[in-house]
């Protein structure tokens, strides 16, 4: 018994970190009808602009939002160089997705170009574990986990009661019809990936400090699990999207923890192919449908 | 120069292959399969365990024989299809567009990851090697002519999969795969069998994709984890893209353009001072940007498919109503 909990501990942690990366995947997902594969490299670019951050200023603070806002302006000009112009033209949102493979490529070896392609090591001291109610947790964890509480609550305030969350579940709902009621679309658009971005970034930064070290291709290694959350959960719904990857991210700790770490890829892709293929709309939507596009 | 050029050659010729057998599944039946580069790579692992021999301790893996080259290529065709038989049964029954993709992603990553952790299948992370100059003893080729054997076999392998799948293009299979991509509900409408059609394609191209990879396992003459990575496919993709998808001729065109173009000549390109491998590494972004101008400005790539129009039908639609 004392071994699960410690293990649900680190899942509540991987969890945490799972949620932000998984929501703001379905953000981009839930405006523009594109699974973007380059998702995993606004972490990347933001656990870069943390660990360059950190090392001239040496507070954990700026790192953070050093990551964010890198994130955010990486995810914006994917946005507008890419996405939207293929948008703007009626591609298909299956064109879409392979041009976001390109720029996944594109950006990967930038960045190898820039820090090289070998590991970086970012260590913050983390604490001693400490005793929380029943789990074990480094200070760090519980700055983990508490951030993404926070920021959770932050974009569920945004998504349901601000006037631009309307506007951002109506263009997720209906693009064209959002437009012919007078909301600007683009704008909406644009700025839900800036949003999104903001929270991968500052994923990627949690993660680069949880993990200890990182490398031009660690986001796309930890997008794969990103996106059996974000499946499971259901593509393009913020709220479950969150919840698929609370499971996700525990599941995998318990398969690491009792089986081996080594398959952890392996298992969440288990996962990822047997949601799709029993629920392909999520694991919280009715619905039998098979999926044709 | 001349040792370069058999290089290059018996590199861009194996290329080739791998695009031509991708080009039956995104090119030909529409899918955009991320787990093609895993083909391959299962090709040349069968390929070294099949024909090495067995090796001292540290070393394992599986099957350990030797078994003439040849034969090897037939069986590492075969497991490559026995793979995309179990990957094409899951993903293509319900699975289209991007839930097609992200199943085909996982299972390529299952397979990177059983390959590099579970070290009794293909060693680990160490990979397979010794698998030198295959059929140059049985045919008496010495050493140093053995490399222009071997671009010569590699040129012939080529051909012959290009002839074979000019065939299978203009062939009442090939055209009922463009129609899927086309309209999936219309050719079903037509009494094709879709799921049946589209795995068909998917293990022809897997195969082919084996077939390549048996050839790259002998001219490297050893595979490991990082001869590979999943992501490996963007490159092919950016091949067939640039050349013209579904249009076998053109994807050789895009394999000239983005391997021995952009691969290789920008190894003579001097470098930039105090960046010893900027060029080197400024390849894969020209490729990964080629890939994104190219599905944004010219889709259909520099020499398009012809698009096949039945001789009849135009008369028959416009005749006089009676």
């Amino acid at each position: 018994m004392h071994q699960a909990l410690l293990i649900l501990g680190f899942g509540l942690v991987t969890a945490a970190i799972l949620s932000l990366s998984a929501v703001a995947f379905t953000l981009e997902y839930a405006v523009t009808n594109v699974a973007n594969l380059a998702h995993g490299e606004i972490l990347t670019v933001g656990a870069y602009a943390a660990l360059i951050v950190h090392a001239r200023t040496g507070n954990a603070v700026a790192a953070a939002l050093a990551a964010a806002l890198a994130g955010g302006l990486i995810a914006l000009a994917m946005h507008t160089a890419v996405v939207d112009r293929f948008i703007r033209r009626g591609t298909p949102t299956l064109v879409i997705f392979i041009a976001t493979l390109g720029l996944s490529f594109v950006i990967q070896n930038v960045l190898s170009i820039i820090f090289g392609a070998a590991n970086v090591a970012y260590t913050i001291p983390s604490g001693a574990p400490r005793q929380l109610g029943p789990f074990l947790w480094t200070t760090l964890d519980i700055e983990i986990i508490a951030s993404a509480l926070a920021i959770t609550a932050g974009l569920y305030l945004i998504i349901s009661h601000t006037k631009f969350g309307k506007a951002l579940r109506a263009v997720s709902q209906n693009r064209d019809l959002a437009r012919v009621s007078g909301i600007n679309a683009d704008i909406v658009a644009s700025a839900t990936w800036f949003l999104a971005g903001l929270v991968a970034g500052y994923a990627g930064f949690i993660l680069a400090e949880s993990v200890g070290t990182f490398n031009p291709s660690f986001g796309f290694t930890f997008f794969l699990i990103t996106l059996t959350a974000a499946v499971a959960g259901g593509l393009g719904r913020a709220f479950s999207t969150m919840v698929g990857a609370v499971i996700v991210g525990i599941a995998l700790e318990f398969f690491g923890g009792y089986v081996s770490a080594g398959y952890n890829l392996a298992f969440a892709f288990g996962i990822l192919a047997l949601v799709i293929l029993i629920r392909p709309r999520g694991l919280f939507v009715n619905a039998r449908r098979s999926i044709f596009e | 120069m001349t040792q370069y050029l058999v290089t290059v050659l018996t590199e861009g010729a194996i290329f080739g292959i791998m695009a031509l057998g991708l080009n039956v599944i995104w090119g030909w039946s529409g899918d955009f399969d991320l787990a093609y580069y895993g083909y391959v790579a299962l090709g040349a692992y069968m390929t070294l365990a099949l024909t090495i021999g067995r090796h001292p301790a540290p070393e394992r893996y599986i099957l350990g024989l030797q078994l003439p080259y040849l034969v090897a290529i037939v069986l590492a065709v075969a497991s490559a299809m026995l793979l995309a038989l179990v990957i094409g049964l899951i993903a293509l029954r319900h699975l289209r567009g991007i839930y097609f993709s992200i199943v085909t992603l996982g299972g390529v990553y299952v397979l990177y990851a059983m390959v590099g952790q579970f070290v009794p299948l293909f060693n680990g992370y160490q990979g397979l090697a010794g698998l030198i100059n295959p059929m140059g003893d049985a045919l008496g080729i010495d050493f140093n002519s053995y490399q222009y054997f071997f671009l010569g076999f590699a040129i012939g392998v080529l051909l012959l999969v290009y002839l074979f799948l000019s065939r299978v293009s203009s062939s009442r299979f090939g055209l009922a795969l463009r129609s899927l991509r086309e309209d999936e509900r219309a050719a079903a409408a037509f009494g094709r069998d879709i799921y049946r059609l589209k795995l068909k394609a998917y293990l022809l191209g897997a195969g082919i994709g084996g077939l390549a990879g048996a050839l790259f396992a002998a001219y490297l003459t050893a595979f490991n984890t990082s001869a590979w990575t999943p992501l490996e496919t963007v490159v092919l993709y950016a091949a067939i893209l640039v050349g013209g998808r579904g249009n076998i001729r053109g994807v050789v065109l895009g394999v000239l353009i983005v391997f021995v173009l952009i691969e290789e000549s920008t190894r003579f390109l001097p470098d930039i001072p105090g960046h010893p491998n900027v060029v080197l590494q400024l390849r894969p972004i020209v490729i990964g940007a080629a890939l994104i101008l190219f599905l944004r400005f010219r889709p259909q790539g520099l020499l398009p498919e012809r698009r096949y129009v039945d001789p009849i039908q135009p008369k028959t639609a416009q005749g006089p109503a009676t």
